[in-house]
């Protein structure tokens, strides 16, 4: 009988580091960045290409969620640090390598622009409100008298009217930005084989955006609106496969670490969860109802786009979850 | 009438897919199809959540919870997820996607939706009993010719016969 | 050859996977044939509507003949295949609660799922009450414990039951699902058609 026995120091539990320190926080707040990311580069295109009197609710009124969105996202991220009490330190400096750097300071830069833009069309908001949503109109409508008795957001709702144009432009950059920061800041981390993929920045852009256009969906009332958005919405879908396609074989045809970093999800113990709910679930299902849609079939565009957004959500709660898992170290 | 009958399929052409469903079942994981089982992981699991020690000490739900896997790995939660998706589906095709309560004119939806009720609580408790529903127990079974799915299959149809004459007004 | 997950030539983790897909297709197949509307199945108890009777028959019998070819061929192992066992008095027991729930509710788990998916009110609160009565039976499971693992006659078969040959006994099913379908078919022509 042949028989071996290692015996290695290696074999010990915990002597490889596992690292896993993210929890719900970051997978939560890439979502919402990319949702955020989206909805500013619809809204401020849409403006830039002159058609803020054609599609007034993307350009002036679901912009009022992205700064909602923004200061719920940094919130989480804020749960996420260790140091609470240091967190204004990221503004002290710049750092030209480091993605963090560079997504606090498009967030620095966004949120507050974001705000103006909401502000600046103040009075459509909530005329919005009051014609689609009478009880939410009752219970807010104090905030509107409020602002505009506040002289200083009486200045800042004149400086944004005024300027539109430059903050549309600025945005638009900005959203770019901040759609590839949402998969870059995984790419920095070149210990975690999954991570360490340059796809994972316009994956999440792409898939951003895509959860932004089915938000848009859910909330517009406009039927030309929802049939351009659900087209949108099917090109956005198409990529997402594609780069899906393209990341697994670059895994594939890389290193063996990546390899076996690609087959967590080829049989491994995320295959489920990202097979069924992030690719069909996710995508090829909302796709099949959306192309049913624009057919002229009766469907409720919410169901498509509930979908997208629960399958955008799992999708960053697997890529973080599973990265953290893969490792250089053999 | 006829028109809407249209928009079904052919019952012997719908059977045969089903039939090659089923045997794909088969094929690929040695088991039939099913259903009841998907909301019995999801209860055994939501009970071992809530009541870990209440769930240890029942006969009941510790032949179930040793292998700690979480519903989301149970054959059956899948499949029926695919269920779900798979009628959703169909309906978007067939334009039959809303939200309405379906009876018959001589009852009032509250009626309809009180006797769904209690239809689903016997349903749910006697496939507890009978080892599976209409699709895993009879189904299933009847495919690979097992005793117990012919004879499930003859109860719940025996009965359903039985009772229909009581609850005429229910239907027509 | 098959059962491919037991044989091991698919991973486990596909399975869940194929589970799904699988899923899908059955989903799809019920609600195409109107099983998403409680008042066709209800039709086969009252003769308005045997579409319940045919899917059903048709569906058991394509199976049954497709794994004994299958068996035939050698591209599946017959005895990897899940036969579930004959308890014979909790599966009549059983099925009789399950009959009177399919007359009172209009439908079954499966049936449900698919007209929940389609929106159908009446569906969610029956799935409701599934989850119900699973729960109830879970909790109650100590008195009927002794019931239910009582009259176990094994992973026993139908012809054995019956005392004829498998081949007989597939013959037999064929032709009384046939006569069933002209029968049912003269009965629904001259039912009262319901309008639903």
């Amino acid at each position: 009988m042949k028989e071996e026995l290692i015996i290695s120091g290696r074999e010990n539990f915990l002597i490889d580091p596992y690292i896993h320190i993210w929890e719900w926080q970051i997978p939560v707040y890439l979502f919402i960045g990319g949702l955020a990311a989206g909805l500013i580069f619809f809204s401020s295109l849409y403006f830039i290409q002159g058609k803020e009197e054609k599609m007034p609710f993307i350009v002036k009124i679901i912009p009022t969620l992205v700064p909602l969105l923004l200061v719920f996202g940094l919130f989480a991220l804020f749960l996420d640090l260790k140091h609470k009490l240091y967190f204004w330190q990221l503004y002290t400096t710049i750092k030209l390598e480091s993605p963090m750097s560079w997504g606090a300071w498009t967030l620095m830069i966004v949120t507050p622009l974001s705000i103006v833009w909401s502000l600046s069309y103040l009075k459509e908001i909530f005329e919005h409100w009051q014609k689609n949503y009478p009880l939410l109109y009752k219970l807010t409508s104090w905030i509107e008298k409020l602002i505009l008795r506040l002289g200083i957001f009486r200045s800042i709702i004149k400086l944004g009217i005024k300027q539109r144009k430059p903050i549309a432009w600025i945005m638009l950059v900005m959203s770019v930005i901040l759609g590839i920061y949402t998969g870059i800041l995984l790419s920095a981390f070149n210990a975690r084989p999954l991570w360490n993929t340059s796809i994972l920045g316009p994956l999440f852009l792409v898939s951003g955006f895509s959860t932004a256009a089915a938000t848009i969906l859910l909330f517009t009332k406009d039927k030309s609106e929802q049939k351009l958005f659900s087209k949108i919405d099917l090109l956005l879908i198409a990529i997402e496969i594609f780069l899906i396609i393209h990341l697994f074989m670059g895994f594939l045809a890389s290193t063996t670490v990546q390899i076996e970093a690609a087959q967590l999800f080829l049989g491994g113990p995320f295959t489920v969860s990202f097979w069924v709910f992030v690719v069909f679930i996710g995508l090829i299902i909302p796709a099949i109802l959306e192309v049913l849609e624009l057919k002229g079939f009766h469907i409720p565009v919410a169901i498509p786009a509930i979908l997208i957004l629960i399958g955008g959500l799992i999708l960053r709660f697997i890529i973080v979850e599973a990265g953290q898992i893969t490792r250089y170290l053999y | 009438m006829k028109e809407k009958s249209k928009k079904y399929m052919n019952s012997y052409l719908a059977g045969f897919l089903l039939g090659l469903t089923l045997l794909a079942a088969f094929f690929f994981t040695g088991r039939g199809l099913g259903a009841s089982g998907a909301p019995k992981s999801v209860i055994v699991a939501a009970v071992d959540l809530v009541a870990h020690e209440h769930a240890k000490s029942s006969p009941f739900y510790s032949k179930y919870i040793e292998k700690e896997e979480p519903p989301i790995k149970a054959w059956l939660v899948l499949e029926v997820l695919g269920v779900l998706m798979g009628g959703l589906i169909s309906g978007a095709l067939a334009g039959r996607l809303n939200l309405k309560i379906e009876h018959s004119p001589k009852i009032s939806s509250k009626t309809r939706l009180v006797f769904a009720l209690l239809g689903g609580i016997l349903f749910g408790a006697g496939a507890q009993l009978g080892r599976g529903c209409t699709s895993g127990a009879a189904l299933s079974g009847m495919a690979v010719l097992s005793t117990a799915g012919f004879v499930t299959m003859l109860a719940i149809f025996g009965t359903g016969y039985v009772l229909a004459f009581f609850v005429k007004k229910l239907w027509i | 050859m098959g059962p491919l997950i037991a044989q091991g030539v698919i991973s486990s983790e596909w399975n869940y996977v194929i589970a799904f897909m699988i899923g899908i297709s059955f989903g799809f197949v019920l609600e195409r044939a109107g099983f998403s509307s409680s008042r066709v199945l209800a039709g086969v108890f009252y003769g308005y509507d045997f579409t319940v009777l045919r899917v059903f028959f048709t569906a058991a019998i394509t199976a049954m003949l497709g794994l004994l070819y299958f068996n035939y061929l050698g591209w599946i192992d017959l005895s990897l295949i899940y036969v579930n066992p004959t308890f014979l008095w909790p599966a009549i027991v059983g099925g009789v609660i399950m009959g009177a729930g399919f007359i009172l509710g209009g439908f079954c788990p499966g049936t449900s799922v698919c007209a929940a998916a389609i929106g159908k009110i009446d569906a969610m609160i029956f799935l409701v009450g599934i989850f119900l009565g699973i729960f109830i039976f879970a909790e109650g499971y100590p008195l009927f414990k002794e019931f239910y693992m009582s009259s176990n006659l094994g992973d026993i078969k139908v012809f054995d039951s019956l005392g004829i040959s498998e081949g007989l006994f597939a013959f037999a099913l064929i032709v009384i699902a046939l006569i069933a379908f002209i029968v049912t078919a003269w009965i629904q022509n001259r039912t009262k058609k319901v309008e639903y």
